[in-house]
């Protein structure tokens, strides 16, 4: 049996054991020669998945980490991607080739079977929210290995750097640590200034989720994660992503900076601006409504740019103690070590606000 | 009889009124008085603006929302009921409902503004009841039967557009925005929402009210209504252009709100009787006192915005059950 499932009980096994992959190569090597080498990973479910010892073809149902692979340099190992991380503007500027990428996953994480069995994945990579996908078990069936990653707090998103990058091979693991180290450098940085903060001097941060439809981010979430490191209090007492909430809720809050997450960004920040209903919220009062960037995957969210997201929404959120931090250059420099593409003025000026390239 | 009329009036606006003292903000009794009185006489305006906002931009639009769109379901469901004389029959009959939620959820998942989202949701709600009245169409003629399957048709290609789109939908933004939408919410009340749906519903209200008698004439049937020399095609034309104006502009700004047009109706029957005269103005009146309730826990009981589709269910539902019970689904 390929796929082993065994379930740990110490949660910290379960991390440590994450990153820390073993390796059974020669053992099975010596006893069998037949039998292609292999490895084995405990993923966040506890479950421990027995993959090929060199990973070629990786499908990612998870549109966010579609970015981190891309980041990691494995984005030609991709045979299986979602239609939604193939419609991501920055994604196709950097990665044309993500267009001849089956998706074999739709929004909301389903599998085509067929086109997953057709893509002859090495491993599936999926985000794990407390749930198992209900087609792991035809996934087991055929002897797809599926890791389990987590994705709902800015830590978990180092995990999740770590264990893809374990996955994937050497290569990809060094540019892991070395994406964590500058991740953990960005959030040291932001911190040395506002941990001590006391509460009067936090800035209450609204972050909207959806056009359209009035929706924000609440507490408890990587939003939330965000907007406490880089200073803020998330106004929205609520919990959750993407909650609907009355337009008398939000001036209730009454939020010093709105940020507006998700397209089409700049359109809700004039409808924002210009509704006399938002007119006497403070963050209206003093034009701090600002729109979310988004490059490669939207910045606000469990994506690899969360590490820019940190620093650009301390300068937005606190924009005096964090005067001489230059959100711009830090981009620059981010886009040219971990995307290998220098980005031009103009190019820059297309993710600060979150449109196409 | 006048005293009914009055009330007919008096509860609507008695509780309009109180509407805009519950809330989420804090805002005190007396100045949400001060604010209304400075509307008509000059007050010193010592109070915070952003009270202001609150009760005059947040508050008052979404009650008048309220009460426009619970009238204007209502009615529509009675109107249509006469119309199909079929108690189970309401305002998405003909495909309204269906189509106009497709339209939202395109717009949606275009990334639309709330705006848009309105006018192509309203677009599509004509279009569909288009469809739907051609398609019945046989020889000069609208049959009930012929109307009741093409509407039939039509929402179910709709629905089936619908569920397309929800499939295909961003879970982290657009599905959440359709899935929210559907359930309906008046959380998008606002000046420019109001102005934008009042004229279709005002004048598809007057136009049911001024031929509420002859549906009464309706109610016993095409051949009967026109021996006795009513334009039964002019007619029905009327009824289904008129609830469709109303409908279409109360789904485009609140969403999917069910049970309305369906409940209320028979509310009001088993106070007033069957007579389409009297029926349609206490519907009416019934239809925006209970939608403004509705709305009043909505948006109050938690800081989460609750959605009104649920509500209206939730407490309608039983309620109809109650009545099946009770009248044993006869009629009249």
């Amino acid at each position: 049996m390929r796929a082993m499932r065994a379930v740990s009980g110490s949660a910290g096994a379960v991390v440590l054991g994450a990153i820390l992959v073993s390796t059974a190569v020669e053992h099975s090597r010596v006893l069998s020669p037949a039998v292609s080498a292999t490895r084995t990973i405990t993923d966040i479910a506890g479950r421990t998945v027995l993959l090929p010892a060199v990973v070629n073809r990786v499908a990612d149902p998870w549109h966010a980490n579609n970015g981190m692979v891309l980041m990691l340099g494995g984005a030609d190992k991709l045979v299986a991607t979602t239609a939604q991380a193939r419609k991501q503007p920055w994604f196709r500027h950097l990665y044309p080739r993500i267009d001849q990428v089956p998706a074999a996953f739709d929004e909301a994480g389903d599998v085509n079977m067929e086109t997953l069995l057709g893509s002859r994945p090495d491993v599936v990579l999926m985000a794990y929210g407390g749930a198992l996908p209900k087609w792991l078990a035809a996934a087991d069936a055929y002897r797809i290995p599926v890791v389990m990653m987590p994705n709902t707090s800015l830590a978990d998103l180092k995990t999740t750097a770590l264990m893809t990058g374990a996955v994937l091979g050497p290569h990809e693991a060094q540019i892991a640590a070395e994406f964590v180290r500058s991740f953990d450098d960005n959030i040291r940085k932001v911190a040395a200034r506002t941990t001590n903060l006391p509460t009067d001097q936090r800035v209450r941060v609204l972050h909207t989720a959806t056009a359209g439809i009035f929706t924000v981010d609440g507490q408890r979430t990587v939003v939330d994660d965000w907007i406490g490191l880089a200073g803020g209090i998330n106004a929205a007492t609520v919990a959750g992503n993407a909650r609907a909430v009355t337009m008398e809720q939000i001036a209730a809050w009454n939020p010093d900076v709105i940020i507006v997450g998700t397209a089409p960004n700049r359109e809700s920040r004039n409808a924002i601006l210009h509704d006399s209903r938002w007119r006497q919220i403070n963050a209206v009062k003093n034009r701090r409504v600002f729109v979310n960037p988004t490059g490669v995957y939207l910045w606000d969210r469990h994506s690899a740019e969360a590490a820019l997201q940190i620093l650009w929404a301390a300068k937005v959120i606190h924009p005096d103690r964090f005067a001489d931090l230059d959100v711009g250059l830090e981009t620059k420099r981010f886009y040219a070590r971990f995307f290998h593409h220098t980005l031009t003025d103009g190019e820059l000026a297309s993710i600060m606000n979150a449109t196409a390239p | 009889v006048k005293r009914g009329r009055a009330l007919l009036v008096a509860v609507p606006v008695a509780l309009l009124y109180v509407s805009l003292f519950v809330g989420r903000f804090e805002v005190a009794p007396r100045d949400v008085l001060r604010i209304l009185l400075a509307r008509l006489f000059p007050l010193v305006r010592d109070w915070p603006a952003s009270i202001d906002t609150i009760v005059m931009q947040i508050r008052l639009p979404r009650a008048l929302m309220a009460v426009c769109v619970g009238a204007g379901l209502s009615i529509s469901g009675a109107a249509y009921q006469g119309m199909f004389r079929n108690p189970l029959v309401s305002t998405d009959m003909l495909g309204v409902s269906a189509a106009a939620g497709f339209g939202a959820a395109l717009a949606l998942l275009l990334g639309r503004s709330a705006a848009e989202v309105q006018v192509i949701a309203f677009l599509f709600g004509l279009l569909g009841v288009t469809l739907t009245y051609f398609l019945a169409r046989t020889y000069r003629t609208t049959p009930v039967l012929m109307l009741v399957l093409s509407g039939t048709i039509v929402a179910a290609f709709f629905s089936a557009l619908l569920s397309g789109a929800k499939y295909v939908a961003d879970p982290d933004a657009a599905l959440p925005a359709i899935t929210y939408w559907l359930l309906g919410s008046l959380n998008g009340a606002s000046r420019q929402s109001l102005a934008m749906i009042l004229p279709p519903i005002v004048s598809g209200t007057v136009g049911l009210l001024l031929v509420r008698w002859r549906l009464n004439l309706l109610a016993l049937g095409d051949e009967e209504a026109r021996s006795l020399g009513v334009r039964t095609e002019w007619l029905k034309a009327i009824v289904i252009a008129c609830t469709t104006l109303i409908t279409a502009a109360a789904v485009s700004v609140c969403g999917l709100v069910g049970w309305v047009g369906l409940v209320i109706p028979h509310v009001a029957r088993m106070m007033v009787g069957p007579d389409h005269r009297v029926l349609l103005p206490v519907t009416l009146s019934i239809g925006a006192t209970y939608l403004l309730l509705i709305d009043d826990v909505a948006r109050t009981a938690t800081a989460s915005e609750i959605p009104l589709g649920i509500l209206t269910a939730v407490l309608g539902a039983p309620f109809f059950a109650y009545l099946l019970r009770k009248t044993t689904g006869t009629w009249q």
